[in-house]
């Protein structure tokens, strides 16, 4: 790559051609403080903190945006730059209610710091401020337009980052505000929850309800792990306080999601409503009533080795370690195995990387809502269409959160014309899911060569639990069931499946019908507080490490599998 | 084409300013009547863009006389075509009329407005149909562009451009050349040409009228640059505010579509480009080039960050020259004649035309094209016609809502680019708004800033809350609560917006209030310190104009009233609240009250100084014996001098119990209200009469008692115990002319000679030719009591002209029915005579460059030197204080030997405090009342505490109610003024102005609108109807 030579406080610095000023400067260790700017979106030039003065340039200029050129001299704190830092510093402070004692967060705010390290401590401007609005119609996040100091970070991310164009502007000079779609109540609008504008807030403008006041940043430790909510396996970093999980940001380095998350990943969790299973029950007497760990394994181990004909099945959100405990507990015992989530055949490799998403013109999306599920890769096309000018074909899902995106909405009988269209794309991408199954042969006879096939595939770990042998199975017909449910939702189908079963164990994290129906049931920990390893989609074997404490009396998975190997024999 | 030859074509402004005057009406009552006259074959009527002269719309031209009709209506059309169109003659009612010499100019190359011009841009408007590609044609139109494709490679043309010194004309003045350059070498296509007529200043319509009257030069202008930088495609964006021009750009690229000048293969060359017209939604931060862009390209209309330029990176990331309207329609008179052509013209640095919208305070508004270099009183004065009404001008403000407001004492600085911003302005898109006396600086400023930073985008933080603080804080200024430290924290503002905001809005919103701060402080400071905003503007400020423009804040509004309902002793009595000489007044004063009466907006100014001598004189019989407000104090002041201020002075301290002593160093007391106005202005009864009033106060006057002659400061405050002193001793020295033989027998001095008439020592001027020098009131004085004296013929010989006279208008009048010759822009160098004055060499002036007052200089014709025979001379240029007793004292002097005092007037000698002439220079009698009433506060406030400290004089204002029904008198007339025959004055002192009657000035009282009750209302938060309703305002 070539380079330039610059001096930046009078020190050489070898800057990359085409960087910016600001980028040039964090590189050498140079520290130029900043508040419109973050690293995930284009540089803005807006608040004019990152001001600088260059040799020859008639006035400051903001080091996010200036390039870096041949023999540039930049000085980055001379009296003239703080003056005008501590100046905009000052307005800032003077626009609306930075009153930063009664702010959640004060101590993590990128705007209280500058004011400590410019040292505003006073008001030079008066605030003849009104009061604004505060918006809590989301369910997951608040917006305080009191705090907000108008950098767009999260209008930029809504657009450049999820390509969804939900924040915007509205009004212009002092009016200025952040809205949502034609000012609409966040919550009534286009919004998809993903809390991407959250994540990159610099002052309490936006705060989470689950964090809030919770904790300082010195108070936290961050543990970088990756998401169980569905296959694409995104990056996040889960930030606890003593074992409590307080937030999940998305992890900016993360080669899958690139800091994104999807409302699933980032705040279900947080807002569990299920109630956790804190002891082994045994049902005595027609209920389940509390037991020690030695009577529940000696329970399970008795009533699936009683009962004949058994059926183990595992959650795909179980981890590849906790499988493999699995597999090797239960096909000793001669159970039939399976996995709660089912895979087609055509989806039972791998195809495709994400990556393909953000370098098509073409997208033919079939069989798979990416509204709904795998909502990050959707944000990966949703950006294509609006910031790429990519065209999007929706194939017999007309209905999908995405379709305002499509150009084009097919039925699958319509699939010639969806061939049509990529063949006459340079760089068209097929996405498609479990639904696909109809037209996907068609499709891939058609575009062999021409398009690239990415394969979404439902349940988080399913890759790992195929490489096991593991695929989706019902209970019919046995005599007693193991389900490893840990921390995921089963549904009816199952519970109905069980109908016949006369012994039912059950490895779970939580209550519900499942754990009702059960004559025992062994607590495990939750994603969030165990370790281990988790295939995506794409094959990408991602690493779980664990965060949060699991409550006393839990176990995690492979612990309760082992103790249950033992007594089973 | 088979159109007939027309005898006369005459043309009808359809600009957008004679389209508002009505001018669609006179163009259909012309073909109308041309039709009805049998003339389609003969006469061509044809409707154009601006031709400019806006002021005097509609106008019309009939060629190929080339006669100008301004300000024709329908009605006038079967005149025009009887007269002139017929039969040939000029209607001369319908010409230009020069005010000056009220005389018609019937053709249009002789009216001044056009005379200094140069149209270049403007070369087509208002002198073809816009809507005929063919008009445009004929007058060379794409006749450059077929030069450039045939003949012209690519570079050839941007070294043409380059070659002519074209700057931009949108404001910034970066070489277009150097533009196009930059945008033909950036690599990428493709490539796109983009017009700037996003012309948003408020006033501004320079832009406008070349689309709406000559669409097809900045058509032929994009097609070229299309061609010089390898575009093919062109996007101009006007904003849909300009529904005429928008429409005319359609029409104009279908025709030129049509006519293979635009489009593919143009000409028949392998040359293709398209133009698309974006209609913008009228922000105004979209005059910017990036947020232009943006817009362009469907997003929020703000600015980025440069680098990189458009013309490496603009529309769609691709490279883009942007360049403003004026700039294009240039281009092809550039390619035509030749670059040299176009350098020559102008400075160097800065070539060509610039084209300004004149607005405001201006006679001649409308749409001028200037060389540049011409300076800016050339424009203001010379094709503006200057001030309306006779009004003084103040400023000028150029660049529109960024630029900056220039004062009368630059002038002379030439219109370009690099001049302008020296002083403080920039040469912005073109607006150029003239400002008189009537405007408030302050006001003025916070009008811009309000408009900036409403259009401010918001997206950087400098210009988002920076410019929201400072209107915060100029608010504040206006309402009267603004404090000292504000006007750095401005400076602050303006600095850092400067340096740090993103675009050319943010950088430039403070311009317009550092200018205003730059040139008029005084302003700024009389609205934070004193609370009076000196042009009666601010509103908070102001309780009526009238009250607020008379220096001792007279409470105009509450005697005017009273007078009406016959209420004359409570009339004077609020009047003598605030000035004790209302008899005095009612005679001599310059009436500052009259001339910004809001009455005289609609017709003219209520006559207040006449009704003030009526309500003083009818209480003749009722002396007034001053009430005492306060407890008798022990302390003694000793007051110098007896004129008004020294008078005002010695009255409130008497009143506020002070034992208080006048030393006069004439035998009579009064100062110049005795020695200086003539009797027959003010009779000597009614001035001792009012001195009467001021004894009865308890008030001692010693006369024949001067200061460093009979005692010293020293005397009295040492020897005598006088705790304070107050020097009120007037300018009673005259000028000197310093010329040779001035000490000749029979040259009396202005104000020398005016004493000794008023002390009865008249020199024998029967039969004499009298000169008088000088412009004042004191020569106007000297001439007319000469006159009276006997001389034979009195002269008055003045440097400048009539208009530039500081004297009274009315006395100048009176005078010259009294038969003295005034001899302008004549100055005397020599006095002749042996030992007396035989004759008078006086040397012929003409008006060179402004000087720092904005009048004209005058400055010697060479050669032009002539001889006055007189007698007696009398040079009156000008009074000072005289100084020669203050040596050692312990006071100091201004250069122009005014005291040198504090804002209290304290002077720089403890327990002295000074007030009158002695510290203004020579001024009016008001002036001396107010500064008597703000020295006393002084001096009590001194003898109070010991505390120099500025306390304001300030009875309550008082509201009394309104009895009339204001409706009924919106069609009343001021009353005329009564004079004495002038064949009656000869020879005595009689006064002059004879008193109207009293059924005349109570319904002349009437007239008042009565303004103080909507301040009360709208600022004092009294509902008007309540107060009615009780019939009792508040005190």
């Amino acid at each position: 790559m070539a380079t330039v030579n610059i001096t930046i406080n009078g020190q050489k610095v070898l800057a990359k051609a085409g960087q910016t000023v600001l980028e040039a400067a964090l590189d050498a260790g140079v520290d130029i403080p900043r508040l419109c700017h973050h690293p995930a979106v284009r540089p803005y030039g807006a608040c004019r903190v990152c001001l600088v003065e260059i040799t020859g340039q008639r006035t400051l200029q903001p080091a996010c945006t200036f390039p870096v050129s041949e023999g540039m001299e930049v000085f980055t704190e001379t009296p003239k730059v703080v003056e005008a830092r501590r100046f905009v510093l000052h307005l800032l402070f003077s626009e609306r209610n930075h009153y930063c004692m009664y702010c959640q967060m004060s101590g993590d705010c990128e705007l209280q710091a500058l004011a400590y390290r410019y040292g505003l401590d006073y008001w030079k401007y008066p605030r003849p401020f009104t009061p604004l609005p505060v918006d809590a119609s989301r369910t997951y996040f608040v917006m305080d337009h009191n705090r907000c100091i108008l950098c767009r970070r999260c209008v930029r991310a809504c657009g450049e980052l999820v390509g969804n164009y939900t924040l915007g502007v509205r009004q212009r000079g002092a009016n200025t505000m952040i809205c949502a779609d034609m000012n609409v109540p966040f919550g009534e609008s286009t919004c998809l929850s993903c809390g991407t504008c959250l994540q990159v807030c610099p002052t309490g403008a936006l705060m989470d309800r689950h964090s809030a006041y919770r904790g300082l940043e010195k108070d936290v430790e961050r543990v970088k792990s990756v998401c169980a909510a569905c296959s694409v396996g995104c990056g996040v970093e889960l930030v606890v306080r003593q074992g409590h999980l307080l937030r999940i940001e998305g992890d900016w380095n993360a080669p899958v999601n690139k800091g994104l998350l999807c409302e699933l990943g980032r705040f279900k969790p947080l807002f569990e409503g299920r109630n956790r299973v804190r002891t082994p029950l045994v049902r005595r007497d027609g209920a389940l009533k509390e037991a020690t760990w030695d009577e529940a394994l000696d329970a399970a181990a008795k009533g699936l080795k009683a009962g004949g004909a058994a059926v183990a099945l595992a959650s795909p959100r179980a981890t590849n370690e906790a499988l493999n405990a699995f597999v090797r507990t239960f096909g000793r015992l001669g159970a039939r195995l399976g996995s709660l989530t089912p895979v087609p055949e055509f989806l039972a490799k791998p195809e495709g990387s994400l990556a393909a998403l953000d370098e098509a013109d073409l997208y033919v999306v079939v069989g798979v809502d990416l509204g709904k599920e795998f909502q990050v890769a959707g944000f990966a096309v949703r950006r294509g269409v609006t910031n790429r000018g990519a065209r999007l074909v929706l194939l017999g899902d007309g209905k999908s959160d995405l379709a305002r995106f499509a150009r084009y909405r097919l039925d699958v009988s319509q699939v010639n014309e969806a061939v049509a269209l990529a063949q006459g794309a340079e760089n068209p991408v097929v996405v498609y899911g479990a639904g696909a199954g109809e037209v996907l042969p068609r499709l891939r006879a058609a575009l062999e060569g021409k398009a690239r096939f990415v394969g979404l595939v439902p349940g988080t770990n399913s890759r790992g639990a195929l490489s096991l042998g593991l695929n989706g199975a019902r209970p019919d017909g046995a005599k007693a069931a193991f389900i490893l449910a840990a921390d995921d939702q089963v549904d009816e189908g199952l519970l109905t499946a069980l109908a016949g079963v006369r012994f039912l164990a059950v490895q779970a994290s939580y209550f519900g019908p499942l754990v009702e129906r059960a004559d025992v049931v062994l607590p495990a920990a939750t994603w969030a507080e165990k370790a281990g390893t988790l295939v995506n989609t794409e094959g990408r074997v991602q690493d779980l490490r664990p965060a949060a404490a699991a409550p006393a009396g839990v176990k995690t998975d492979e612990e309760i599998l082992t103790a249950l190997a033992a007594r089973l024999g | 084409m088979a159109e007939p030859l027309y005898r006369a074509n005459v043309l009808v402004c359809g600009g957008t300013g004679c389209t508002a005057s009505g001018s669609q009406a006179v163009l259909d009552a012309l073909r109308e009547e041309v039709a009805r006259r049998g003339l389609e074959g003969e006469v061509q009527v044809i409707q154009t863009g601006c031709r400019g002269f806006c002021a005097m719309g509609p106008v019309m031209m009939v060629y190929p006389e080339g006669i100008f009709y301004c300000q024709v209506r329908a009605e006038d059309v079967p005149q025009v075509v009887e007269e002139t169109l017929l039969k040939g003659r000029v209607v001369e009612r319908l010409a230009y009329q020069e005010p000056a010499a009220r005389k018609a100019i019937p053709h249009y190359g002789e009216i001044p407005f056009y005379q200094k011009q140069l149209r270049i841009a403007l070369r087509n408007c208002g002198m073809i149909d816009p809507e005929n590609i063919e008009e445009y044609i004929a007058r060379d139109g794409y006749a450059a562009l077929s030069k450039v494709l045939t003949e012209m490679t690519q570079e050839q043309v941007i070294e043409t451009v380059k070659a002519s010194g074209l700057r931009g004309r949108g404001g910034a003045g970066f070489p277009t050349g150097l533009k196009w350059e930059f945008t033909y070498r950036a690599p990428g296509q493709p490539k796109y040409v983009v017009c700037n007529a996003d012309e948003g200043d408020p006033g501004a319509f320079m832009d406008r009228s070349i689309i709406e009257g000559d669409p097809h030069s900045l058509l032929e202008g994009m097609i070229i640059a299309g061609y010089a930088i390898g575009a093919k495609e062109g996007y101009i964006y006007c904003r849909a505010e300009y529904p005429l021009a928008i429409k005319r750009l359609y029409k104009a690229i279908q025709q030129a579509e049509e006519y293979g000048l635009l489009g593919e293969n143009i000409l028949g060359t392998d040359f293709s480009f398209h133009l698309k017209v974006k209609e913008g939604a009228g922000a105004f931060v979209c005059g910017e080039e990036t947020a232009l862009l943006a817009s362009i390209e469907g997003r929020r209309g703000e600015p980025r960050p440069r680098p990189p330029f458009p013309a490496v990176s603009g529309l769609w990331g691709k490279p883009t020259n942007i360049n403003n309207v004026k700039s294009y329609a240039n281009v092809p008179q550039i390619i035509l004649n030749g670059p040299e052509w176009f350098a020559s013209i102008g400075p160097r640095r800065s070539p060509g035309t610039a084209i300004f919208a004149l607005t405001g305070k201006v006679n001649n508004t409308g749409l001028v094209e200037v060389p540049m270099g011409i300076t800016l009183g050339e424009i203001i004065f010379d094709i503006g016609g200057g001030i309306p009404n006779g009004k003084k001008f103040k400023a000028v403000q150029t660049g529109g809502p960024l630029g900056g407001c220039i004062p009368a004492e630059h002038l002379n600085v030439p219109v370009d680019f690099d001049s302008l911003k020296e002083v403080g302005a920039v040469m912005g898109s073109g607006g150029m708004i003239v400002v008189d006396e009537d405007t408030c600086m302050v006001e003025f400023a916070r009008f811009f800033l309000t408009f900036a930073t409403a259009e401010s985008c918001g997206k950087c933080v400098p210009c988002r809350v920076g410019g929201r603080r400072m209107l915060e804080i100029l608010n504040r200024i206006c309402a009267g609560e603004g404090r000292l430290e504000d006007l750095d924290t401005i400076r602050e503002i303006s600095a850092q917006m400067e340096a740090g905001s993103l675009c050319a809005l943010g950088q430039l919103t403070p311009g317009p209030v550092k200018a205003a701060l730059r040139y008029f402080e005084h302003e700024f400071l009389a609205h934070i310190e004193d609370k009076r905003c000196p042009a009666g503007v601010c509103k908070e400020l102001t309780v009526a104009r009238c009250l607020n423009a008379c220096p001792a804040g007279v409470d105009v509004p509450s005697y005017v009233s009273l007078v009406a309902e016959g209420r004359y002793a409570e009339a004077l009595e609020i009047h003598r609240e605030r000035n004790p000489f209302a008899m005095i007044c009612g005679r001599v004063c310059p009436a500052f009250c009259e001339s910004r009466c809001r009455r005289g907006d609609i017709d003219e100014p209520v006559a207040i100084r006449q009704i003030k001598r009526f309500m003083a004189d009818h209480e003749v019989d009722h002396p007034w014996t001053p009430a005492k407000r306060g407890k008798p104090r022990p302390e003694k002041v000793a007051v110098v001098g007896s004129g008004p201020a020294g008078l005002t002075a010695a009255l409130r301290l008497a009143q506020m119990g002070y034992q208080v002593t006048v030393f006069e160093a004439l035998p009579v007391p009064g100062g110049m209200m005795a020695v200086g106005i003539p009797e027959y202005r003010l009779p000597r009864d009614v001035l001792n009469f009012e001195i009467e009033n001021i004894k009865r106060a308890g008030v001692e006057i010693v006369c024949n008692k001067a200061l460093g002659k009979d005692f010293t400061l020293d005397d009295l405050m040492n020897g005598q115990g006088y705790k304070a002193v107050v020097l009120a001793i007037g300018a009673h020295k005259s000028q000197r002319l310093g010329i040779p033989g001035e000490d000749k027998e029979g040259v009396y001095h202005g104000v020398d000679f005016l004493r000794d008439v008023a002390l009865g020592k008249a020199p024998d001027l029967t039969g004499k030719r009298v000169a008088v020098v000088g412009g004042g009131n004191v020569a106007i004085d000297a001439a007319r009591t000469a006159w009276r004296l006997g001389a034979q013929k009195v002269h008055v010989i003045y440097r400048r002209t009539r208009e530039d006279m500081p004297a009274y208008k009315e006395e100048v009048e009176a005078a010259e029915q009294e038969g003295i010759v005034f001899h302008f822009l004549t100055n005397p160098v020599r006095v002749l005579g042996p030992q007396r004055v035989t004759a008078v060499e006086l040397q012929q002036q003409e008006l060179g460059e402004f000087d720092r007052s904005g009048r004209r200089r005058p400055v010697p014709v060479e050669g032009a030197v002539f001889q006055l025979d007189v007698d007696v001379l009398i040079p009156a240029i000008g009074q000072r204080t005289d100084t020669s007793w203050a040596d050692g004292d312990g006071l100091e002097f201004n250069r122009d030997a005014t005291l040198k005092v504090s804002k209290s007037l304290a002077t720089t000698r403890p327990g002295v405090f000074a007030a009158g002439d002695a510290v203004s220079g020579p001024a009016s009698v008001i002036e001396a009342v107010a500064q008597g009433n703000r020295v006393a506060m002084a001096v009590d406030h001194y003898l109070r505490t010991g505390q120099v400290e500025k306390v304001d004089y300030n009875p309550p204002y008082h509201y009394p109610a309104l009895t009339w029904n204001v409706d009924a008198y919106a069609e009343a007339k001021r009353p005329a003024p009564k004079f004495l025959d002038v064949a009656a004055r000869r020879g005595n002192f009689q006064e002059v102005e004879l008193l109207l009657d009293e059924e005349t000035i109570r319904e002349e009282c009437k007239r008042c609108l009565r303004c103080d009750l909507e301040w009360l209302e709208s600022v004092g938060g009294v509902s008007l109807e309540a107060a009615k309703a009780e019939h009792k305002m508040p005190a």
